[in-house]
């Protein structure tokens, strides 16, 4: 996990259509591509304005990799305060709340394993 | 001969593919002929073609011997489905077809093309509210990806057909993969049915991924499904489950499909604002 100390307030804007070449936000390896560009402007500490213009449609494949991976490498403090998102959508904004929320249990919750593991286990005991 | 009879989106139709499936899936360099009888509902078009691969894979040649009534033959024509066995494409003159395609799970750009082609750019699709046009495209392409991201299929099946005077569309997405049982026993050394596998898929936040967090698209695509009033039908090895207007529906077949089925049914005279109920501060989302 990686704590910035001295964020520097330099913004950055990243356009979602122009990474992917498509207003079509879809496929998990395309969001991969704007991810990384997240992480590389985090990695110099700029803060990222995350412009989905243009875009049509959205999925939760293409919002796991594209943002939720982000709370694998930093914390939820750090994404709150230097992450932004403008002209997405209301079902955009729908679905990114969930993969959020989603992203968050599964990366924090060392014990994410075992909690699958656990409703497994209840699926067969009923 | 193989007489495919009466084939809609029920249950007993999918146990009939999967028979006929289990009854010719270890013949090899065979003529295989098949004839169709009362109904076939277009969409199945998917199923049956990915069935119909495992054969050719086998080297089996099929052929399509009689369509009765002869109505089959023509929707068969006017959706591309026998132009995938050499015959030539029909015009739908009433465009109720939604066409059947068969793709490569990397092939994401010729779905796209497809989506718009069938979907979003056709004026003689059923009037809908603009919302709900979106959450349809956004539901087809969560299964899309799905099958993408998990079924290790080699290609991906898909067909529709619109239905203007019942204002419903069904939309199947098909694959030859791993199936749900196998993918989720595999991640977690468990033993569950086909049955049990799909009942944990579609609960929110469960998934078999390893580094992306994810389990929502099945869990999302529910909830619309329930706000719509449409249904959605998994078929998974020997699995099937249906959620619908009555409730959750699930049993197991006799014998297996090869992979997965996911057929929507969408009603097209629904006029929920879905994306009004559900309005987030942009502010308000990490």
């Amino acid at each position: 996990m990686i704590y910035f100390e001295n964020m520097e307030n330099i913004e950055v804007k990243i356009n979602v259509t122009n990474v992917i070449g498509d207003v079509y936000g879809v496929e998990a390896e395309e969001g991969q591509k704007v991810y990384d560009l997240i992480k590389k402007a985090f990695a110099e500490n700029r803060k990222v304005v995350l412009s989905f213009l243009n875009i049509e449609i959205l999925t939760t494949a293409f919002l796991n990799t594209s943002i939720g991976q982000l709370y694998k490498d930093f914390s939820e403090e750090t994404i709150k305060k230097n992450l932004s998102v403008e002209n997405i959508s209301e079902s955009g904004k729908v679905i990114l709340k969930r993969v959020v929320g989603t992203a968050k249990l599964f990366y924090k919750d060392k014990d994410t394993f075992l909690r699958l593991q656990q409703s497994i286990e209840e699926i067969l005991e009923n | 001969m193989i007489q495919i009879v009466n084939i809609d989106n029920s249950f007993d139709s999918y146990q009939r593919l999967i028979s006929l499936y289990e009854e010719y899936k270890d013949k090899a360099f065979s003529d295989i002929h098949i004839g169709f009888y009362q109904w076939f509902a277009a969409n199945m078009s998917a199923a049956l073609g990915a069935l119909l691969d495992v054969f050719t894979t086998n080297l089996n040649d099929v052929h399509f011997d009689c369509f009765n009534p002869q109505s089959i033959e023509q929707i068969l024509l006017k959706n591309d489905f026998l132009t995938y066995y050499g015959k030539a494409r029909a015009v739908d003159v009433n465009q109720t077809t939604i066409r059947f395609q068969k793709l490569k799970p990397t092939d994401g750009k010729y779905f796209k093309t497809y989506v718009i082609e069938e979907l979003i750019g056709r004026a003689e699709l059923p009037q809908m509210s603009v919302a709900l046009k979106e959450k349809m495209i956004e539901a087809i392409y969560e299964m899309f990806v799905n099958a993408q991201i998990h079924s290790e299929t080699e290609f991906i099946y898909t067909c529709g057909q619109f239905f203007p005077n019942k204002n419903k569309i069904e939309f199947t997405i098909v694959d030859t993969g791993i199936g749900f049982r196998n993918k989720i026993n595999n991640r977690f050394k468990r033993s569950l049915s086909a049955t049990q596998a799909i009942q944990w898929a579609v609960e929110d936040k469960n998934t078999t991924k390893e580094t992306v967090s994810g389990g929502i698209g099945l869990a999302l695509l529910k909830e619309f499904i329930s706000m719509n009033k449409g249904r959605m039908q998994i078929v998974s090895d020997s699995g099937f489950y249906e959620f619908g207007t009555e409730g959750v529906s699930i049993k197991p077949f006799s014998g297996q499909f090869p992979g997965t089925i996911v057929n929507l049914e969408f009603c097209t005279d629904d006029n929920n604002s879905y994306a009004l109920k559900n309005e987030i501060n942009i502010n308000d989302i990490f």
